[in-house]
């Protein structure tokens, strides 16, 4: 399989399984790619505590304002996905019952919703004008 | 030759299940703790060093979850490049790279912690 492909090779291969196993095995790839990207951004913004306080309060102030709170949602809905998504998996391996994993999905899905919906309520205030201080 | 390959493979794979159980537990705290516990307070450096400092727990805590995140994210890269068969040359190269990346991201993580200390 060329590995230049591979993308392509994912999205052919999910268009071929349209199943709940498939499609979630994509999105756990997919989220484990932009939490990656997360934890090196997260690490630069934080790493300024390095450079003294001043410095990491501006950094901190910058990342911490309604836009920021919005983008938020998005990165715990990725975290959240992938730790009960990758919870599913190892329950049911390491537990024998790869045969009931699209019960063990359901399970998932509304443990997701909940935590999502507690999320949005949690984050509401941060969205609205007022939270950013400034640097 | 073969059978080495394959002990590594599994090695990493079980690692990356018992990190990716570590990280379960750890991240329920770390974004209570930081995204939902303190409301619309900034968080700024007084009150991370508060409560860094003011903690044993809070500093192994810390200390384990960078290389555990560090690692269980670099082997989760490197398990989807190698689900495609990469060619031999950019198999070690890729593996350089994240060995690389993985100590900088490790030793800048626990820098941080420590200034936060």
């Amino acid at each position: 399989m060329s590995f230049n492909n591979m993308f392509k090779n994912a999205m052919v291969d999910t268009n071929r399984n349209k199943n709940i196993g498939m499609i979630t095995y994509l999105f756990h790839r997919i989220t484990g790619i932009g939490l990656v990207i997360y934890l090196i951004m997260h690490t630069y913004v934080l790493s300024s505590a390095i450079s003294g306080e001043k410095s990491f309060n501006g950094r901190m102030g910058f990342v911490q304002s309604p836009f920021f709170a919005i983008l938020e949602v998005l990165l715990i809905a990725g975290v959240f996905f992938h730790l009960l998504n990758g919870a599913r998996i190892t329950i049911c391996d390491f537990a024998g019952l790869t045969k009931s994993h699209k019960a063990f999905f359901w399970i998932e899905a509304i443990l997701f919703v909940a935590i999502m919906i507690l999320t949005i309520i949690l984050q509401i205030p941060k969205m609205q004008s007022g939270y950013y201080t400034g640097m | 030759m073969a059978e080495k390959v394959s002990n590594q493979s599994l090695l990493t794979w079980f690692l990356q299940r018992f990190s990716g159980i570590f990280l379960a537990f750890f991240l329920f705290t770390h974004i209570n703790v930081n995204h939902f516990a303190h409301g619309k307070d900034l968080i700024d450096f007084a009150l991370v060093h508060q409560r860094l400092s003011g903690s044993i727990y809070w500093k192994v805590y810390y200390l384990l979850f960078v290389p555990f995140c560090v690692f269980h994210a670099l082997n989760g890269i490197w398990a989807i490049l190698a689900d495609y068969r990469p060619s031999g040359g950019f198999s070690i190269f890729s593996k350089v790279i994240f060995w690389v990346i993985g100590l900088i991201l490790i030793v800048v993580g626990a820098m941080t912690l420590t200034n936060l200390f």
